[in-house]
């Protein structure tokens, strides 16, 4: 990707190019976060260890309480946070939808500008879904995303991974500036 | 954003955190976070400078884990999801 990909502009807001291509691959994760947030409507119950817990569930909703005899301030925790922080998800991953709707398509590129507010809510989203990619194919640090190639099946999951990486930077790189 | 950094002791997992703050608040390394991420995670939530955000994320990327905030059980909690609202792993734990 030669482009930067965000931009800030001179109204306090951030500018967004994506090739067509770019911007279907995103939609398509915020849907799949989308139902599996969906699917994560009750609380798991800490207090059971049996609990067949999706990994990517447990990596977005880790528990507060380190130490595992904490099972009762771990689950009125739980009840305390776990819907707010699904809402959280869910309210930036509809900002992403929305914006990316609205975008402008010129010559097969998807141009939109987004707020702070909004710039933030994509943030979150490209993190969630590089947490829930990357806990997919347990990646580890060690892992070498040179020379992927996007065509092939096998490593194109890992090309989208590298991608989400270098957007997320290029995020990072304007709301710091 | 209420900045909690005048009664904050160097969050250091090594260093003694004061006995008014009994609880401590851990972010542990992960394979996937970015480490300009965490920075600007630590940066947005604590109110942390860039150096001392950039020292917290590398203690956590070398050491495995770091105390990145302390207080007494509800501001513990209350730190514990905003952090894991953005992604980070962390967790909570008696001093």
């Amino acid at each position: 990707m030669a482009r930067v990909p965000f931009r800030r502009n001179r109204s306090a807001g951030y500018d967004v190019v994506l090739e067509a291509g770019e911007a279907a691959v995103l939609t398509r994760l915020c849907e799949e976060l989308t139902t599996l947030l969906s699917g994560d409507d009750e609380p798991s119950d800490p207090s059971d260890p049996s609990d067949p817990s999706d990994p990517v569930l447990e990596r977005l909703f880790p528990r507060a309480y380190l130490d595992p005899t904490e099972v009762e301030a771990e689950a009125d925790w739980q009840r305390l946070v776990h819907d707010d922080l699904v809402d959280g998800r869910r309210r930036a991953l509809a900002t992403v939808e929305g914006t990316l709707a609205a975008a402008e398509v010129r010559r097969g590129r998807f141009e939109l500008t987004l707020s702070e507010e909004q710039a933030q809510a994509w943030l979150a989203v490209l993190n969630d879904a590089r947490l829930a990619l990357g806990t997919r194919l347990e990646v580890t640090e060690d892992l070498d995303l040179s020379g992927l190639d996007p065509d092939d099946p096998d490593t194109a999951p890992y090309a989208v991974y590298w991608w989400l990486g270098v957007l997320e930077e290029s995020l990072i790189d304007v709301l710091s500036g | 954003m209420t900045l909690d950094a005048p009664t904050v002791v160097d969050p250091d997992v090594d260093e003694t955190v004061e006995t008014a703050k009994p609880w401590v608040v851990i972010v542990w390394n992960d394979p996937v976070n970015l480490m300009s991420y965490v920075v600007f995670v630590f940066q947005k939530l604590f109110g942390y400078s860039k150096e001392k955000a950039t020292k917290l994320m590398l203690d956590v990327h070398h050491k495995g884990k770091a105390a990145v905030s302390s207080g007494n059980r509800e501001k513990a909690e209350t730190d514990v999801s905003r952090l894991h609202a953005h992604g980070l792993w962390a967790t909570m734990e008696r001093d």
